[in-house]
């Protein structure tokens, strides 16, 4: 445990004003004992960066995923007054809307186990790693209404079904989409990306539910033990890389010129309320759009894929839900008694608002918005629900995955490819990647259990397990 | 070659060591390019590009997404990049080939150039930097 922090709870700690120079407000993180073993001390700095921030609100908050990243930490969640607050692409990352899904389907794991041509067949149908282009070459008036439309643009044009839409949150767009702020060269990278999977930690996993711990949940969300479900994890490509290399590079003059002072370049930033800070907020909605549609386009593709090979009805797959998890948000919240208005940075986090959230559908506003927490590959993925308890302590927000916690560097040194891909077919887990480096770069090991950061947002109460679920088929980016 | 890979539990931090700013931006250039397609980067066409940015350290991240955006769009994957920095311009040629999916797929794509923890300091064998690409 590091030197400067006070353990408040089980699972709870605070970061004290004056951890770091400049903080406005105390960092607050959650975490077990056991994870607080291994917090690295880049991940507490980054989190008490954040807290130097203008207008920042309550706390610089992180999740149990919490890691070190760039600008604000992996797991941060940060709230920004609208009068005062400021808005940063370090609070949100490169992959802009960076987030996942779940469909289900109605197969059982008996009618897919040892199908290895599933797995070749969903590889080769959505584009994956470095250097993939898509079979759906878009033209820029096209690009154009993704980014205004989001999902409805997928779907207005044969990409899915128009239920997929309530069941992603903000119903797959942000209506403050800013055409005008993307980029030339933004718009050139989103052209031949659509429905692409991208690399890294990004996947397609054919899933099977394992356990139900919130039957009225499951049910509501359309969950039942033994169904084989699918995840899809990607985020919107270079198209939302460029906008926050764009903005970037806008912000630090902003950050001059309206005289704030960071104690990292990362978090560079503007005034809410400025005309850079605008432009930001205006191409990064735009971007999250664009990663919605990209989405959608996948599910599509896959649904294909499984209609054709399992004689099923394209429309007996359907959506559980979609979040996002690199993120900034105008979202209405209780501060200091009051509802307000606030802009909510999530970065390697996940809405998680409890129920009668506004934008839930009427068979889900009882029991709060799905979410979605992916495991490494080879271990459990998680249905969670948001709560109450998120609204009232982070801005209803939660984690996003289980986090990194062995570099790449170190990863290559010790595992193999080969190895990974033949442990996990015994397992009954197969993996299809690009190439043996992305299985190293991606082993189960790299990660913390996913099962540790599900239970402390459990016992936490910012959102409370629903179902788990285990893969049986990867195919990663 | 004169860059290595640090530890960083998310990204992809790089450090490298040159006699001269130009070679030392040639060597992050390259990091990058490894990371991303491997080592195995042959010369069939040559591309030139210009950026300017307020510093050095801006000039570097600018420079490095530009390469970025210019692999991507083009589809190009770049090797012996040759540098010329004058004051806050910078111009390069860099040599390529098209990206092979057979030969260059087992990299790691990067997202984006991080301004965090990015520093470039002359020390007494020239000049080093650290850089962290999000992958």
């Amino acid at each position: 445990m590091i030197d400067g922090v006070n353990r408040i709870g089980v699972n709870e700690w605070e970061v004290p004003v004056g951890y770091v120079p400049g903080m406005r407000v105390p960092g607050r993180f959650f975490l077990s004992e056991h994870l607080a073993q291994i917090l690295e001390p880049g991940a507490l700095q980054q989190l008490a960066n954040v807290a130097t921030l203008p207008g920042i609100i309550k706390n610089s908050l992180a999740m149990p995923d919490i890691h070190w990243g760039y600008g604000f930490p992996i797991g941060g969640v940060a709230a920004f007054a609208l009068d005062t607050g400021v808005i940063s692409p370090g609070g949100v990352g490169f992959d802009i809307n960076c987030g996942v899904r779940l469909i289900t389907t109605p197969l059982v794991q008996a009618d897919v186990a040892g199908r290895r041509d599933l797995v070749e067949g969903l590889f080769h149908a959505v584009p994956t790693g470095v250097g993939a282009k898509s079979s759906h070459k878009v033209s820029p008036k096209a690009l154009d209404e993704m980014m205004v439309k989001g999902a409805r643009w997928a779907v207005e044009n044969g990409f899915g079904l128009p239920r997929d839409l309530v069941r992603c949150e903000e119903k797959g767009c942000m209506k403050e989409a800013d055409i005008r702020a993307v980029s030339a060269k933004a718009k050139q990278r989103g052209i031949p990306q659509g429905g692409t999977l991208g690399s890294g930690n990004h996947f397609l996993e054919i899933q099977v539910v394992k356990e139900i711990y919130d039957a009225a949940a499951a049910e509501a969300f359309g969950l039942r033990a033994g169904q084989v479900c699918c995840m899809i994890h990607c985020g919107s490509r270079g198209l939302g890389h460029q906008t926050c290399t764009d903005h970037l590079k806008v912000l630090e003059g902003a950050t001059k010129k309206y005289h704030i002072t960071l104690p990292d370049r990362q978090l560079a930033c503007a005034p809410i309320t400025s005309p850079e800070g605008k432009e930001y907020f205006g191409a990064m909605a735009a971007s999250a759009n664009y990663a919605w549609a990209n989405r959608q386009m996948i599910t599509h593709a896959v649904r294909q894929i499984l209609s054709k090979m399992f004689r099923i009805d394209y429309g007996e797959m359907p959506l559980v839900y979609d979040v996002a998890h690199n993120v900034a948000k105008m979202e209405e919240h209780t501060v200091d008694g009051k509802r307000s208005t606030v802009c909510v940075h999530r970065k390697g986090a996940t809405r998680a608002f409890g129920p009668g959230a506004p934008d839930l559908p009427p068979e889900l506003a009882s029991l709060g918005q799905p979410v979605i927490i992916p495991g490494s590959m080879g271990t459990s993925s998680f249905v969670l629900r948001g709560t109450q308890i998120a609204m009232d302590r982070t801005f209803g927000s939660t984690c996003h995955g289980a986090g990194r916690i062995m570099s790449r560097s170190q990863a290559k040194k010790q595992l193999s490819g080969k190895e990974i891909a033949d442990h996990l077919l015994r397992e009954g887990i197969m993996v299809k990647a690009p190439s043996d480096n992305a299985l190293v770069d991606e082993a189960p090991e790299v990660y913390k259990s996913s099962d540790e950061v599900v239970n402390v947002v459990h016992d936490v109460g910012i959102s409370r397990l629903v179902a788990r679920l285990s893969p049986i088929g990867v195919i990663k980016g | 070659m004169s860059f290595e890979e640090m530890p960083h539990t998310a990204d992809i931090k790089i450090r490298a060591h040159a006699p001269t700013l130009e070679t030392l931006f040639s060597e992050a250039c390259e990091a990058l390019m490894q990371v991303m397609y491997g080592k195995e980067r042959r010369a069939q066409v040559t591309a030139e590009l210009d950026v300017d940015a307020g510093d050095t350290e801006a000039l570097l991240a600018d420079f490095l997404s530009e390469v970025l955006f210019r692999s991507e769009v083009d589809g190009l994957v770049f090797s012996h990049p040759k540098i010329r920095i004058t004051g806050t311009h910078l111009h390069a040629v860099l040599d390529g080939e098209p990206f092979d999916r057979d030969r260059h797929a087992g990299g790691s794509e990067v997202k984006g150039i991080s301004y965090s923890g990015l520093s470039v300091v002359q020390d007494t064998n020239g000049y080093m930097l650290e850089i962290l690409f999000d992958v």
